[in-house]
């Protein structure tokens, strides 16, 4: 049970956050540095999953990506294949719970760049594209690493949109959370306790990587 | 030769506020687009870069056409080659002096990029800190890297939008001649903004004089700045009259130097400095006196002989400018006026103190 529950939430998290990091920071450019119609709405649909309670945000991706769902009947007429009670749903539901706190971190650091760096780039030639990977993704290098750690413990931590979507299945969608939930309420203690420290020390772990990271040590 | 002719509205609480409204033209050597804070300098700078798009007009750099409302061009800022340098540096501070200079440089080949860095960096002087990120550099040895940076990209102009006004003051006279010397070595046209009226007659082979959005002044910077043609342009450069010259003699014992200003000369207070020194002098228009008959015995250690060019009426004073070979600038009263009868083109000898002269950094 346990290392069938990390195994999968290993998966499910790194897939969430790796898809987070690049879906949000694109999300944060735009909202950062263009304007266009619709973008105080699609501000207010990424942050959403943040106030609503996850069961809720879960109702709503059952709604949407469902074998009835929405945009779900497509896919399982396409393909016959549906999300429920896969490994997949549990990814989707950690980077939907994650997403909100990987655009506010990212939106606030590309916003306290000086714009006037961007364009002094401009004008020694070089594109918009060119100009984003040199010098404004270096420049809001911190913030954007602080979202993608943020990310990380909330998808590892994600529990009800997750339950809502994906159920609670072992070795195909029981995650480390259900999985200490499932433990004590069985009644075996243990279990729960050796997962929660798994959980704690991965957690301190990728706190203290980021530091690192962040601050590297100088050079003497 | 830039050409330039733009307007734009800029709103303030929905009602019509500034409104930019300039037309000139800039050529070779350093031309100085001078005026008070809020006068559109930097809007118009911004929009040859084509940082600000305006709303209408017509921009063109010899052969290139950056903007043309009327044909609806509006070339991209990339493709504009204007190199511009920015009052506080924005040196990119992940990078290192030479990275930052090499980040804009042309040369394709990495041994070619690294000698064209190393020669951009020597030609501003700090080719030593070549390795140094922007955060250990002074604000003088930034801007030089800055300057650098801009000139590697190969810029068809350099535009320096209050380039030494974060610098301290003796780095500023220094890297000013520096920029010059600059400027002389690559033949790349500099538009250079300043509020400095010492700055710009260092500086300036030509000078645009801009208030409320309009150039309402342009020639000679002293020129300019000792004669006014207009109110608004009066209001702009100030009272202040600016000489430059060089230290001809001194006579301590009496407590005077003597300054030759090409015209003639200029008795002041005894100053510690090397004959030949160039010296920029200050005197306010309100410290001169006017006579129509030549004095000789008075305190007023300087009597030069000149012409009324014209008289300016700005609310209760009158603006007089005298062509005395250099023209200055005097403030009267409209009643000095009245009982001389100042009008172009009378004889009036004009009376300074030495202490009138003051020495402008």
């Amino acid at each position: 049970m346990i290392w069938s529950a990390f195994k999968l939430s290993a998966l499910a998290v790194s897939v969430a956050t790796l898809a987070v990091a690049l879906a949000g920071t694109v999300l944060a450019f735009l909202l950062a540095r263009r304007e266009f119609r619709g973008k105080e709405a699609l501000d207010s649909l990424v942050t959403l999953p943040m106030v609503l309670p996850p069961t809720v945000t879960g109702y709503y991706l059952i709604l949407l990506l469902g074998r009835r769902g929405l945009l779900g009947k497509y896919l399982f007429a396409l393909t016959g294949w549906t999300v429920a009670f896969t490994w997949e749903a549990a990814a989707i539901a950690a980077g939907v719970m994650a997403l909100p706190l990987m655009v506010k971190s990212a939106r606030a650091a590309l916003e306290s760049i000086d714009r006037r760096y961007e364009l002094v780039s401009f004008s020694l030639g070089k594109s918009e594209l060119e100009t984003f990977f040199r010098v404004t993704l270096p420049l809001a290098s911190r913030g954007i690493l602080a979202g993608v750690v943020l990310s990380f413990a909330r998808a590892l931590g994600e529990f009800g949109a997750t339950l809502m979507l994906a159920g609670n299945i072992r070795g195909k969608t029981q995650t480390m959370p259900l999985a200490i939930y499932e433990a004590f309420i069985s009644g075996d203690g243990q279990k729960a306790q050796v997962m929660a420290v798994i959980l704690t020390l991965t957690s301190i772990s990728v706190i203290y990587l980021t530091n690192v990271l962040t601050h590297p040590p100088k050079a003497a | 030769m830039l050409n330039v002719t733009i307007r734009k509205q800029f709103a303030s609480n929905g009602r019509a506020g500034f409104a930019l409204d300039a037309a000139f033209a800039a050529n070779q050597g350093i031309t100085v687009l001078f005026g008070a804070s809020g006068s559109g300098k930097t809007t118009t700078l911004r929009s040859i870069a084509g940082m600000v798009t305006p709303d209408a007009g017509r921009i063109s750099l010899g052969e290139s056409l950056y903007f043309d409302s009327a044909t609806r061009v509006n070339l991209a800022i990339q493709k504009r080659r204007v190199g511009f340098v920015f009052q506080d540096y924005l040196l990119f501070p992940h990078l290192t002096a030479a990275e930052n200079v090499a980040y804009g440089a042309k040369s394709r080949h990495d041994h070619e990029r690294r000698r064209h860095v190393d020669e951009m960096l020597k030609l501003v002087g700090v080719d030593y800190a070549s390795e140094c990120r922007p955060g250990e550099l002074s604000g003088g040895e930034q801007q030089r890297v800055a300057l650098a940076r801009a000139l590697a990209s190969e810029p068809a102009i350099l535009l320096l939008d209050e380039p030494l006004s974060a610098v301290d003051v003796t780095t500023r006279a220094r890297l000013l001649d520096e920029i010059v010397e600059v400027q002389r070595k690559t033949g790349i046209p500099f538009l250079y903004v300043t509020h400095s009226p010492a700055d710009a007659v260092r500086i300036g082979d030509h000078l645009l004089l801009m208030a409320e959005g309009r150039i309402v002044q342009q020639g000679k910077p002293l020129e300019v700045f000792n004669a006014p043609l207009n109110v608004p342009a009066a209001r702009v450069v100030g009272t202040e009259n600016i000489l430059v010259g060089q230290v001809a003699a001194h006579q301590p014992e009496e407590g005077i130097s003597i300054v030759d200003l090409g015209h003639c000369r200029m008795v002041i207070p005894s100053v510690e400095l090397a004959e030949g020194t160039r010296i920029t002098l200050g005197i306010r228009a309100e410290d001169i006196i006017i006579s129509r008959e030549r004095v000789n015995r008075t305190s007023a250690r300087n009597l030069i002989a000149g012409t009324v060019k014209h008289l300016l009426r700005d609310g209760e004073s009158v603006e007089l400018v005298a062509d005395c070979g250099i023209d200055l600038k005097v403030r009267i009263t409209p009643q000095a006026e009245h009982a001389l009868e100042l009008a172009p083109g009378v004889e009036i000898y004009l009376l300074i103190k030495a202490s009138s002269c003051h020495i402008l950094p």
